[in-house]
């Protein structure tokens, strides 16, 4: 399966702290050698300030019982350090906290202009209360983080240096607390400011690329996400370019979120025009079971690749809570186009397309008719399933075209006449000026 | 050699010097190319002698043509007579210190007087034919105009038409005569027979002409020279030396000009060759034939003799030489053989690689120099002379890493005795000139001849002169250089096929350790230029190349994504000729690799702007439409000649037709079939339905003959369904040889087409036949057409789908059963009607919107075209862009709207 495993690609484009869930989340898998993956996660944490994390993983390798003394000292000069910033950043928690219940917390610049008159509020405190939360997220103590976070965004107005940095660690730790609702807003928060600010081209879709990857993790996560995915990967056309350009492997997340939403249907049609576009730089079972029930109508190859999918949905961090989901989905949608195509189809070989046993399949489908989403009658005698079609009349063809004509053409009159009202204006105004 | 001395003309002490001087150049290894060493070893006449004797046998048809009144022939001759002049015009200057030979001038003088005296004779004026005035007037001109250049020696002429002047004439006159007996004589067939033998023979000319009709060998040769040497004193006056002179050349012309001209001239300019090629081998080689003789007489001495050659010698000698260039009159070959000496003996003396490369330098641009028409090709001793020193100084360069020659070098600031030197010069500019050069004489060359191969084989030197420059550029050029050369590379490989592309795509060849393939370089050198050129037109042009190069390889995606991220179509427009021609080659090459791969849509798209013209020809450089009209002028036609491609860089163009009607015919058929009673059907290709429409024409349909022929009776088998017939016909033994063996991998393109042949015959079967039955076997279908099963049913599946299909299947029985219902008459009508309408309401819409310039309202605008048709234009609009370009989206739904208001305008 580790063709399929996109852990390695996706943690280029997450931040180090991001990544150990998914590669924890892997060491429970059997994809990779075990000892191989721990090794990598010491690696990884070493590089942050995690020292109970690194002890732990130490164990889980049983390298040694003992911790090595090079690590104590670090731990020991990790909490100087913190101990350092918290004392300077003190005073000014201590005022907000004050304030906090006062009258002036309701806009931030009241609130700043309460600190800077009462409390001697400086920008060098801003700075080390910004150093003191990377700090403290450094050391994986998000949860603190994110109140020192929260207080910088605040008090910092958007042209300063450390916004952005401000704005992605806000996220990271929300995200890190499984605080969705929260990340959800500081994602949206973050996207406009990237969209907002003028980075160079290339800049730009290196920061798309990263909130790309970080939002997987928040939409996946949060019950509004799986439109809210649709929304930003498929019809933001900035944010699909970057995925076009510089990771197409999130295809497989869009497709997923695509297939999961029932109420979205019609974006199928568009996701479909991306993957065929794609197609030659990424391909997974996810992708190719689309192709294959949308594009070349090959139900065979369909199932197979939705048995396929299983497999990969099961291994891949991002979507494994959506696996049922998923085959559910899936199997519905192999159905409704089969019944768009068939008039007649058997039980048993339904059953078969569907990876289904023909009692399960039945049962099934029969759910689906009393649901009143399927117009059909079960032939038990033959086994067959005939679905009740009715060919379309022209009368209501005719209709159906009308249809939208005259509010089209209101709409265009209507436009036609703001367009001349505002000339109208336009000429009135310009005459005033004699 | 006594003959040297024998004239005596020469002081002593000059001639002595001059010895000096030429041992001194005998010590050099200097080639140097004295008349003497010529006639020593192969037994050539000097060049001069053979301008001079050109010269007065010319001038002496004019007279006699004057003599008769011949004025349209005296104009022929005198044009022939300045023609001969300017070839003699290096000798003269050489030989003679650049004064006008006297019997030239005396010539110019009688022949003005002569048109004078015509002139002023109004009566006889008049008499005159008409054929006869009208050379008069045109001589008249020339020779004023001529004679300008000549105003002083004509002024001395006039003043002194001494003695000796009119012995001559007498001379002349008597020798014409000589000379009429003489030709006629030869007429007569006693060329050989020895003019010695002719009675009226004066006396003191009698052993020439024997000897002249002996041969031309040592004897001749040697008299001649001599007569050519006391030429060049005629102002000494010594009569009798002269008369001899006169007449022994007037009496060799007599002889051998007659019989012998041609092939002297054909030997003439073959020496010529041999002698610069044998120069450019002696360069090659580094030794120097040792000279003989001293005979530098007639060059102008380099330095004193005694003159300490140092670098602010030759450098100010270099000057010297240089200063004369682009004058009126100087003479430029004389200029490269002067430069060349010098630079031998700065090597000789040891002055330094630097002082060497700028020698080398200006030999480069002096030759460039010696062609002054832009227009025309350089000689082809030139070309050779010209790559030989370009690789040289380039291996100087690149072997010296503190030398420095650029542009920017300034002129006072050059350095060349002490490191880092600088020079002043552009490497670069020399060698886009070279390639420039070098496409200018594939043009020249007739494409199918041996000429052309030849001359084509040259392009691995120029291509690996440019690799030396690029090596020096990498080493030392600004990013811009870099950009420019690199540019002049992609040139070069862009259009070059490299089988081990493919090879390696598909792993047949291990990729690692080999060299690295075009495409590898390709890239690599794109994107440098992508990175860091600041122009816009490099940049476009490297795009323009890397995608056809992508496309070359079959890269297909790749080369896609270029032209949708480059957004190339917004603007190609607003670029210069060339680039916009190198975009159409692009755009054919993409087309015909989206064909390779499959892709007939794309294929179709890519193709269609090029053949709808019915101009592919001219679009894509490959030769001018004939003339209709005088649509363009001369100068116009000189412009686009120069734009013109090489040969070798065509593309096919029955191909690219071929390719484009194949792929037409598989999108048109079966639309046509899917929409026979739509009236709103548009027609997908405008050329293809031509042909199809002008065979339909004819009253009598004969076998195909020619590829369009084919094309369209497969297109005629397919509206029948007959998939076998079609591809028999697009498939066949003359269709292979004619195109389809061109493609690298023919077999497996004509596998991809039968499929697709097949594909879609089956659903223009299906169109057309689905009203007739209410149920169809699938099974049947698939050994109709010769598919397998699932493959039938997916096409259905799609058809069913996309509505163009009003059937559904039934699994059990495995058979498609029709819904289809024939609508009434009525109904039918009231469709029709709707259809109508809601076209106006579309109309209005985007009336609307291209007042207000916005496109982007409503987003689903195809989505109330029916089936095949939206697909249709899903998969134009995703060509056009949506993905990465917008305005190409514009662009594409603003065509849609024009074929629409066409639509509505024809119903």
């Amino acid at each position: 399966m580790a063709q399929f495993d996109l852990t390695r690609i996706n943690c280029q484009y997450l931040d180090r702290h991001l990544t150990f869930p998914l590669l924890e989340f892997l060491c429970g898998k059997e994809i990779y050698n075990q000892q191989e993956l721990l090794e990598y996660i010491l690696d990884t944490v070493n590089k942050t300030n995690m020292i109970d994390y690194t002890m732990d993983t130490r164990k889980r390798l049983n390298l040694s019982q003992e911790m090595p003394e090079e690590l104590v000292q670090r731990k020991g000069e990790v909490l100087a350090t913190l101990k350092q910033l918290q004392n300077e950043v003190a005073p000014i928690m201590k005022a907000t906290d004050i304030l906090k219940n006062g009258e002036s917390m309701k806009d931030s610049k009241t609130f700043v202009n309460a600190l800077q008159k009462d409390y001697n509020f400086k920008v060098e405190h801003l700075e080390s209360a910004y150093k003191l939360a990377k700090y403290l997220y450094e050391c994986g103590n998000y949860q603190e983080s994110t109140s020192y976070l929260y207080f910088c965004l605040i008090v910092m107005s958007p042209n300063d240096k450390n916004y952005l940095n401000v704005l992605w660690g806000k996220l990271a730790a929300e995200i890190l607390t499984l605080n969705w609702n929260t990340a959800l807003e500081d994602l949206t928060r973050l996207r406009d400011y990237i969209d907002s600010a003028n980075f160079s081209t290339i800049q730009a879709l290196q920061q798309r690329t990263w909130l790309i990857h970080w939002s997987v993790l928040v939409f996946f996560n949060h019950p509004k996400g799986r439109d809210l995915i649709i929304e930003m990967f498929l019809y933001k056309p900035l944010y699909l370019n970057a995925i076009q350009t510089m990771c197409p492997h999130i295809m497989r997340y869009l497709a997923t979120a695509v297939v999961i939403n029932r109420t979205r249907r019609n974006a199928l049609k568009d996701l479909i025009k991306v993957i065929q576009q794609e197609s030659y730089t990424y391909r997974d079972p996810i992708t190719e079971f689309l192709e294959c029930l949308y594009v070349n109508f090959d139900f065979e190859g369909a199932r197979l690749k939705l048995h396929e999918c299983q497999t990969v949905i099961f291994n891949d961090f991002f979507i494994v809570a959506c696996l049922n989901e998923f085959v559910e989905d899936a199997r519905l949608m192999i159905f409704e186009t089969f019944c768009r195509i068939h008039q007649c189809i058997t039980i048993s070989m339904l059953a078969d397309k569907l990876n289904m046993k023909p009692n399960e399949a039945e049962c099934w489908i029969v759910n689906l008719i009393r649901n009143a989403r399927l117009n059909a009658k079960i032939d038990s005698k033959l086994g067959h399933v005939v679905m009740g079609t009715q060919p379309l009349s022209p009368y209501q063809q005719l209709v159906e075209k009308i249809d939208s004509l005259s509010m089209r053409s209101e709409h265009l009159a209507g436009l036609i006449e703001r367009k001349s009202k505002q000339k109208n204006q336009e000429s009135i105004d310009s005459w005033k000026y004699y | 050699m006594s003959r040297f001395f024998a004239n005596g003309s020469d002081s002593e002490s000059e001639s002595s010097e001059e010895e000096v001087q030429a041992q001194n150049y005998n010590k050099a290894a200097n080639f140097q190319f004295s008349d003497d060493e010529e006639e020593v070893k192969r037994v050539v006449r000097s060049t001069k002698e053979k301008r001079y004797e050109n010269l007065t046998g010319i001038i002496k048809t004019i007279r006699n043509h004057k003599k008769i009144k011949d004025i349209p022939n005296t104009l022929s001759s005198f044009e022939d007579l300045t023609r001969a002049y300017t070839k003699a015009l290096p000798v003269i200057s050489k030989e003679e210190n650049g004064i006008t030979p006297r019997f030239y001038i005396r010539c110019l003088a009688e022949l003005e007087d002569f048109i004078n005296e015509v002139w002023e004779d109004r009566e006889g004026r008049k008499n005159l034919s008409k054929n006869n005035s009208k050379s008069l007037g045109t001589l008249r001109q020339k020779v004023r105009k001529y004679i300008k250049d000549f105003e002083d020696d004509l002024a001395r002429f006039r003043e002194a038409p001494d003695q000796e002047s009119d012995v001559e004439e007498g001379d002349g006159e008597a020798h014409d005569s000589d000379a009429d007996r003489g030709g006629a004589d030869s007429d007569g067939g006693v060329v050989g027979a020895g003019s010695g033998k002719l009675p009226e023979q004066p006396k003191a000319a009698k052993s020439a002409p024997s000897k002249v009709i002996a041969d031309d060998d040592d004897d001749s040769d040697d008299s001649i020279d001599w007569d050519s040497d006391t030429e060049s004193e005629t102002e000494s006056s010594e009569d009798e030396n002269q008369y001899q002179n006169m007449r022994e050349r007037f009496l060799k012309r007599t002889t051998e000009k007659e019989d012998k001209d041609d092939d002297k001239r054909k030997d003439k300019r073959k020496e010529q060759k041999h002698k610069v090629r044998k120069r450019a081998e002696d360069d090659e080689d580094g030794e120097w034939e040792t000279v003989v003789k001293g005979n530098v007489v007639e060059k102008p001495k380099m330095f004193e003799k005694d003159a300490e050659i140092d670098i602010p010698l030759v450098l100010a000698k270099l000057v010297e030489i240089m200063s004369a260039r682009g004058k009126k009159r100087t003479d430029r070959r004389l200029q490269i053989d002067l430069l060349f000496e010098l630079r031998d003996i700065s090597e000789q003396h040891a002055l330094g690689t630097p002082i060497s490369v700028k020698i080398h330098f200006n030999i480069i641009s002096a030759i460039f120099d010696y062609n002054q028409k832009i227009s025309e090709p350089m000689k082809l001793e030139h070309w050779a002379l010209l790559l030989e020193v370009m690789q040289s100084m380039l291996k100087l360069l690149l072997a010296n890493p503190d030398i420095n020659m650029n542009e920017s070098v300034a002129e006072e600031h050059e350095e060349y005795s002490t490191a880092p030197y600088f020079i002043r010069g552009c490497p670069l500019a020399a060698v886009e000139r070279l390639d420039d050069e070098f496409t200018k004489l594939l043009k020249e060359c007739d494409p199918h001849s041996n000429d052309y191969v030849s001359r084509l084989k040259d392009e691995i030197n120029v291509v690996k002169t440019i690799e030396l420059v690029v090596q020096y550029f990498e080493r030392a050029g600004s990013n811009n250089e870099r950009c420019r050369i690199y540019l002049r590379k992609i040139e070069h490989l862009y259009y070059k096929f490299d089988p081990e592309v493919l090879k390696r795509k598909r792993g047949e060849q291990p990729a690692a350790g080999s060299a690295p393939s075009s495409v590898e370089v390709m890239d690599k050198l794109c994107k440098f230029i992508y990175a860091k050129d600041d122009t816009d037109r490099i940049r476009t042009r490297a795009i323009l190349a890397h995608i056809y190069h992508h496309a070359m390889h079959d890269n297909w995606f790749q080369a896609r994504d270029l032209v949708l991220m480059s957004h190339l179509q917004d603007n190609i427009d607003a670029a210069d000729p060339s680039t916009r021609i190198l975009y159409n080659r692009m755009m054919a090459n993409l087309g015909l690799c989206a064909f390779r791969q499959e892709n007939v849509k794309d294929a179709h798209h890519c193709l269609v702007d090029l053949m709808v013209t019915g101009k592919p020809k001219e679009l894509l450089a490959q030769g001018l439409l004939p003339q209709r009209q005088h649509e363009r002028s001369a100068e116009q036609e000189k412009i686009e000649k120069q734009r013109q491609m090489p040969f070798h860089m065509h593309i096919n163009l029955e191909l690219l037709e071929c390719v484009y009607l194949v792929s037409a015919m598989l999108l048109e058929i079966p639309y046509i079939a899917a929409h026979e009673f739509d009236a709103r059907r548009r027609m997908i290709s405008k050329t293809f339905y031509q042909q199809l429409r002008s065979s339909e024409r004819q009253s009598l349909v004969g076998p195909p003959e020619s590829m369009r022929e084919h094309v369209v009776a497969a297109a005629k088998a397919m509206r029948c369904g007959n998939w076998q017939a079609c591809a028999n016909f697009i498939v066949n033994k003359k269709m292979n040889t004619k195109v389809w063996d061109l493609f690298y991998e023919s077999e497996r393109v004509r596998e991809m087409l039968v499929k697709f042949i097949k594909e879609e015959s089956l659903r223009t079967y299906l169109f057309t036949y689905s009203n007739v039955y209410t149920s169809i076997s699938i099974p049947s279908l698939a050994q109709m057409y010769d598919l397998p099963l699932p493959k039938v049913h997916s096409i259905i599946s799609k058809m069913i789908i996309n509505e163009e299909l009003m059937a559904s299947l039934d699994d059990p029985s495995e058979t498609v059963v029709m819904h289809r219902s024939e609508p009434s008459r009525l109904q039918a009508l009231a469709m029709q009607f709707v259809d109508k309408v809601t076209n106006l309401v579309d109309v209005n819409e985007k009336v609307f919107d291209m007042k207000q310039g916005n496109f982007f309202q409503r987003g689903n605008m195809g989505n109330r075209d029916r089936g095949y048709n939206r697909n249709q234009n899903n998969q134009g609009g995703n060509w056009g862009g949506q993905r990465r370009r917008q305005r190409g989206g514009h662009h594409k739904q603003q065509q849609q709207q024009q074929q629409q208001q066409q639509t509505i305008e024809e119903e």
